[in-house]
C-alpha cells in the first residue's frame, strides 16, 4: 500500500517535472516570436530605454506601415511590398510546375517502372543532397545565356530544375504504397497510362498534393541562395529584400522596422504552417526518414 | 478448340529460369486449379496468360488466338486478385463498369450489364457503395462482378480467397463452384490451398520450382500421385510416409514395419515392387486409410491389423487423429473418436493397403 | 470461339503483333520521366562537371577555360579565411547536430508521456521550421544584440556586469549562429524522434515493465537504441543544413564580424560573387561536394549493408 503511493507520489512529481519542462522549452521556442511582435509595436525611444521583454505601452503599427511601403531595401525605399509581389510571381508558378511534373514521375517510377528506372530515380534522390552551392557559377552563365538572369522567369526556371527532385520523391514513395493489383485491374480493364493516372492514381493523391505544395511553397518561399545570386534590383524576393533592409546600415538603426519586416516576410509560410500544420509535418518526416 | 492452350512456355530473368516449359491444354469451360507452394511460379504463369508479365519463349493461345504479343485488353480475359483491386474512389457500379466505359459501350448496354451482374452477385443494394463501405466478402463480389461484366472468354483467378477469413472463404468458394456452373466459363484459378484446388477444379496443375509436377483431374492426383511431392502436397492432414524393407514372406512380398515394439510384415500385392526386394521404399499411405480396427473387415485382403503405441490424440470432433510411430517415423491416422484411445495406450490399428503407393527413396518418383 | 457479345466489345486484332500505337504506348512512361531526367543529367551532374572544371582554371572575375592544374586548391589552403570557415564548420557542425539531436530527443521523450494538447505544444515546437533561416537570423541578430538585446534583460533584472556581445565578438561569433540555428531546427527533429518514438512496439515495452524494469531504464535500454534509423535520418539531414548554412549566417552576422563566422558557403558566395575569383569560388563549392559526400556516402553505404544483412 505504501509502495502504491509512493509510487503514485513519485509519478506525479514526474509528471509536474515533464509538464514544467515541456512549458520551459515552449517559453524558449515561444520568445523569439513574442520579441518579434513586441518590439515591432514598440516607438525607437522606448525600444532604446525598455528592454527586449518588456510589453510594448501603446502599440501603434507605425514600424509595420513602414516595413510595407517605406523602408529601405538596397537602392530604393519602397518597403517590402514590391518584392513580397516578387515572391509571389515566381514561387507560385514553380509551387504548381514541380507538384505536376512530380507527380507525373513518382507515377512513372513507382507504377511504370522500365530498366534503368530505378538508377534515374537513385540519380535524382542523389540530386536532393548536393550543396547547391556546386550548380551557382554554371547556373549564372546559363542564365546570362538564355537571356533570363535577374528576371521573375529565371528564379522560376532554377526552382523548378531543383525542386523536382523533392517532389518526384515525395510522389514516388507515396505511390509505392499503392497495391500493384490495382494498375494491372486498370490495364485489363483496358485502361492506358494517361487514364489509369487520371481516373484512379490522381483521385487518391489528395494527400500527398498537399504535402508537396506546402514543403515546395514553404521551400521556395523561404529560399535566399538562389534570390541573392540570380537575381539583383528591383527583382529580388522578400528574403533578399529583409535582408538588406535589416543589414544596410544607413543612418540610425530602426528595430522596429526590421522585426516588423521579418514577420511581413514570415507570415505566408507561418499562415501556411498554422493552417495545415499537420501536412506540413507529415511532409518532413516523410522525406526524412525515408533517409 | 480449346479455350486456353500453353505451349512449352518458359520465363527466365537473366540467368533465373522461372518457368521451365509449361504445357497445358484447357478445354472449354473447364475450372483449372494452378496450385503448388510460394515460389512454384504458378502466379508468374496467370501473369503471363494475363498478359501483365513477357513470355520468355512459348506460345499461349486463347480462344484459338495467338496472344503473346497483345496486351491484357486485347486478350479477352478478366482478372480477380488477391487483394480484390477495386477502384477506390469510384462506387460499385462505376467499378463494374469501367472496362466497359474504356470500350465505348453504349450507357443503356453499360447499365444493362451492371444490373445483370448485381443481380447473379446478389449485389443490387451494394452499387452505390464505395470498396471502403464493404467487406471483404462484399469486395470480392465486386471484384467477381467487374470480371463477369467483360463477358470474356478466360477467367483468371489469383489466390482470390487467401485473404479472407476461415468461414468466409468455404462460403465463397461454393460461391465460386455455383457461378463456374452458371457462367460456364473457361477459369484459370491460382492457389496454395490444396483444399480450394480440390474442391474447386475439373483439372489441377501441380506445380514445383517452375514445372509442373502432375496434372489431372482432382481424384486421379489425390489417388494416383506421380511422385512423393504431389503425394505430400495434396491431402489434409498429408499423406504419411514410411520407409519401409521390402521382404519376401511366402513367395509373396511383404513390408517390414515396426510398430508398438513389435516387428511385422504387411503383405502386399503391388506390381513394381519386386524390383526393390531387400531395398527400402517409402510407403505412401493417407491417414483415413489407418483407422481402428473394424472386426468384419480385419482379414480381408490388402487389410492388416497391428498394435501401436499412442504418442499423441488430436480430437477434431468428426474424428480423432492418433499420431503413432511407424519404423521411427510419425504416423497419423484418422480413428472415429468412440474407438480412440488416449495418448500412452496401446491400441489396434487396422490398415488399409489397397490404395497405397510406393515410391524410391533417391528419384522420388512413384514405383507402384 | 468467342460469344457474340464479346466480340462486339472487344477490338478485332487478329494478327499477333504489335502496332505503331502500342510502341508509343510503351515509350509513353519514358518520355514522361525524360525531361526530369535530362534536367538532373545537365544541370546538376553536367553543371558539377562544369564547375569541377571551373576550379581547375585561373578564372577570376570571367571564366577562362585553360586548364590550370589544382592551383585554385592550393590557393584555398593557403587562405587564412577558408581555415577560419572550415573550423568554424567543423564547431558549428558538431554543436548543432549534437544540440539537435539531444533537444530533439529530450523533448520528444518528454512528449510522449502521453501529455494533454500535445498537438497544440508540438505546433510550437515546429513553427520555426516554417520560417527562412533569413528571418531567424533577423530575429536572433535582434536578440543578441549588444547594448539592446539579452544583455539588457539580465542587466535590467540586476546584474548590471553582465555582458553578452557573443555577436560582435570575433572569439565568439560563430557560437551565436548556434544558437539561432538551433533554435530552428531542434524542434524538427524533435518531430522526427516523437515519430520514431511512435512506432516502438507497445508489447516489448509491457514485456520489458512486466521484467520490472523502470520507466528510465526502458527508455535507455530499450527504446533508445531502438530509434537508430531515426538518429541516422536526423544525422544526415542536419549535417546537410549544417554544411549548407548560409542564410542564416549571412543574416545574422554577415560572416563576421570580419570574417570570423565565416563558413564554406559564405565565402563560396564572397569569393564568386563579390571579389570576383571564379575559380576559387568554383574550388571552394568543389570542397564542399567533397565534405557532404565524405559525411553522408558511408553512412548510406553502412546503412545500406546493415539493412542488407539484417
Amino acid at each position: 500500500m505504501a509502495d502504491q503511493m509512493q509510487s503514485q507520489g513519485a509519478s506525479r512529481f514526474g509528471r509536474v517535472l515533464v509538464y514544467a519542462l515541456l512549458t520551459l522549452m515552449c517559453l524558449y521556442y515561444l520568445l523569439p516570436l513574442y520579441v518579434m511582435i513586441s518590439t515591432s509595436l514598440k516607438p525607437l525611444d522606448e525600444i532604446r530605454t525598455g528592454n527586449l521583454l518588456s510589453l510594448p505601452v501603446s502599440p501603434n503599427f507605425e514600424a509595420w506601415i513602414k516595413a510595407w511601403s517605406g523602408a529601405c531595401s538596397g537602392v530604393t525605399c519602397d518597403g517590402l511590398k514590391g518584392y513580397f509581389w516578387n515572391s509571389i510571381r515566381f514561387v507560385v508558378p514553380s509551387v504548381l510546375i514541380t507538384t505536376i511534373v512530380g507527380a507525373f514521375n513518382g507515377y512513372v517510377l513507382s507504377m511504370w517502372r522500365f530498366r534503368g528506372s530505378d538508377v534515374m530515380f537513385t540519380a535524382l534522390l542523389i540530386g536532393c543532397f548536393i550543396p547547391f552551392q556546386v550548380i551557382l557559377l554554371p547556373m549564372a552563365r546559363t542564365l546570362g545565356t538564355l537571356g533570363i538572369a535577374n528576371s521573375t522567369t529565371g528564379l522560376i526556371f532554377v526552382h523548378v530544375v531543383y525542386g523536382l527532385a523533392f517532389t518526384t520523391l515525395f510522389f514516388r514513395n507515396y505511390y509505392v504504397t499503392v497495391p500493384d493489383e490495382l494498375v494491372k485491374a486498370a490495364k485489363i480493364d483496358g485502361a492506358g497510362f494517361f487514364r489509369i493516372f487520371w481516373r484512379i492514381i490522381l483521385p487518391l493523391s489528395l494527400p500527398i498534393i498537399v504535402v508537396s505544395i506546402i514543403w515546395q511553397f514553404t521551400q521556395i518561399w523561404n529560399d535566399f541562395l538562389f534570390g541573392v545570386v540570380f537575381s539583383s534590383g528591383e527583382q529580388q524576393p522578400i528574403t533578399v529584400a529583409l535582408n538588406n533592409l535589416v543589414n544596410t546600415s544607413t543612418g540610425i538603426k530602426e528595430y522596429n522596422v526590421d522585426m516588423a519586416a521579418a514577420i511581413i516576410a514570415a507570415l505566408p509560410t507561418l499562415f501556411v504552417y498554422f493552417v495545415a500544420g499537420k501536412y506540413f509535418v507529415r511532409g518532413l518526416t516523410a522525406g526524412a526518414v525515408k533517409g | 478448340m480449346g479455350a486456353l492452350s500453353i505451349r512449352d512456355v518458359r520465363k527466365s530473368y537473366g540467368t533465373q529460369d522461372i518457368l521451365k516449359g509449361i504445357n497445358i491444354e484447357v478445354e472449354d469451360g473447364e475450372f483449372l486449379i494452378l496450385v503448388g507452394p510460394s515460389g512454384c511460379g504458378k502466379s508468374t504463369l496467370l501473369s503471363m496468360i494475363a498478359g501483365l508479365d513477357s513470355i520468355t519463349s512459348g506460345e499461349v493461345h486463347i480462344g484459338g488466338r495467338l496472344v503473346n504479343n497483345l496486351s491484357p485488353k486485347d486478350r479477352d480475359i478478366a482478372m480477380v486478385f488477391q487483394s480484390y483491386a477495386l477502384y477506390p474512389n469510384m462506387t460499385v457500379r462505376q467499378n463494374i463498369s469501367f472496362g466497359l466505359e474504356i470500350r465505348k459501350v453504349p450507357k443503356a448496354e453499360q447499365d444493362k450489364i451492371v444490373a445483370q451482374v448485381a443481380q447473379i452477385l446478389q449485389m443490387e443494394q451494394l452499387l452505390d457503395r464505395k470498396p471502403s463501405q464493404l467487406s471483404g466478402g462484399q469486395r470480392q463480389r465486386v471484384a467477381m462482378g467487374r470480371a463477369i461484366a467483360r463477358d470474356p472468354t478466360l477467367f483468371l483467378f489469383d489466390e482470390p480467397l487467401s485473404n479472407l477469413d476461415a468461414k468466409l472463404r468455404v462460403e465463397m468458394r461454393t460461391e465460386i463452384k455455383l457461378l463456374h456452373k452458371r457462367v460456364g466459363k473457361t477459369i484459370v484459378y491460382v492457389t496454395h490451398d490444396q483444399i480450394e484446388a480440390m474442391t474447386l477444379g475439373d483439372k489441377i496443375a501441380v506445380m514445383k520450382a517452375g514445372e509442373v509436377m502432375q496434372y489431372g483431374t482432382p481424384q486421379q492426383i489425390y489417388d494416383n500421385p506421380v511422385n512423393l511431392f504431389v503425394a505430400s502436397f495434396m491431402g489434409s492432414p498429408s499423406m504419411n510416409f514410411i520407409p519401409c524393407q521390402v521382404v519376401s514372406v511366402n513367395n509373396k512380398l511383404g513390408l517390414k514395419i515396426e510398430t508398438g515394439g513389435q516387428t511385422h510384415v504387411f503383405p502386399v500385392d503391388a506390381k513394381g515392387l519386386e524390383n526393390y526386394m531387400g531395398k527400402e521404399v517409402i510407403v505412401g499411405i493417407r491417414p483415413e486409410k489407418i483407422t481402428h480396427k473394424v472386426d468384419f473387415l480385419a482379414g480381408a485382403p490388402n487389410f492388416y491389423v497391428a498394435e501401436s503405441l499412442i504418442e499423441i490424440a488430436e480430437p477434431t470432433g468428426a474424428d480423432t487423429l492418433l499420431m503413432v510411430k511407424m519404423n521411427g517415423k510419425d504416423v497419423v491416422c484418422r480413428v472415429h473418436p468412440d474407438h480412440a484411445r488416449t495418448h500412452g495406450e496401446r491400441m489396434p490399428l487396422m490398415f488399409d493397403m489397397s490404395k497405397t503407393v510406393y515410391f524410391d527413396p533417391l528419384t522420388e518418383l512413384r514405383i507402384a | 470461339m468467342t460469344t457474340t457479345r464479346a466480340t462486339s466489345t472487344i477490338k478485332a486484332s487478329d494478327h499477333s503483333g504489335r502496332t505503331i500505337l502500342d510502341w508509343f504506348e510503351n515509350m509513353l512512361p519514358k518520355i514522361v520521366v525524360a525531361p526530369t531526367f535530362l534536367c538532373a543529367l545537365v544541370f546538376i551532374y553536367g553543371f558539377i562537371i562544369w564547375n569541377g572544371y571551373l576550379s581547375l582554371t585561373t578564372s577570376r572575375m570571367m571564366p577562362n577555360y585553360q586548364f590550370a592544374g589544382f592551383i585554385q586548391y592550393a590557393n584555398l589552403f593557403a587562405n587564412e579565411r577558408w581555415w577560419t570557415a572550415l573550423r568554424n564548420l567543423a564547431v558549428f557542425s558538431s554543436l548543432f547536430i549534437f544540440g539537435c539531436l539531444a533537444i530533439g530527443l529530450f523533448v520528444a521523450i518528454l512528449l510522449d508521456q502521453k501529455i494533454r494538447a500535445e498537438g497544440f505544444i508540438r505546433s510550437i515546437y515546429l513553427y520555426p521550421m516554417a520560417l527562412s533561416f533569413v528571418v531567424t537570423g533577423t530575429v536572433w541578430k535582434w536578440i543578441l544584440n549588444p547594448g539592446l538585446g539579452v544583455e539588457k534583460v539580465v542587466r535590467d533584472m540586476g546584474f548590471p556586469d553582465f555582458t553578452f556581445d557573443w555577436l560582435v565578438n570575433p572569439q565568439y561569433s560563430i557560437y551565436a549562429v548556434v544558437i539561432a540555428g538551433l533554435w530552428q531546427s531542434s524542434g524538427f527533429v524533435m518531430a522526427l524522434f516523437l515519430a520514431g518514438l511512435r512506432g516502438v512496439d507497445d508489447s516489448i515495452i509491457k514485456a520489458a515493465q512486466v521484467d520490472g524494469a523502470s520507466l528510465p531504464r526502458i527508455y535507455w535500454r530499450i527504446i533508445i537504441p531502438s530509434l537508430k534509423p531515426v538518429f541516422f535520418s536526423a544525422f544526415i539531414i542536419l549535417s546537410h543544413i549544417a554544411i549548407k548554412s548560409f542564410d542564416l549566417v549571412m543574416a545574422l552576422t554577415g560572416g563576421g564580424p570580419g570574417f570570423s563566422s565565416d563558413m564554406p558557403a559564405t565565402f563560396m558566395y564572397a569569393f564568386s560573387f563579390t571579389r570576383n575569383q571564379i575559380g576559387m569560388g568554383a574550388a571552394s563549392a568543389m570542397m564542399m561536394l567533397m565534405i557532404v559526400s565524405a559525411v553522408v556516402v558511408p553512412m548510406m553505404y553502412s546503412e545500406m549493408r546493415r539493412t542488407r544483412r539484417g
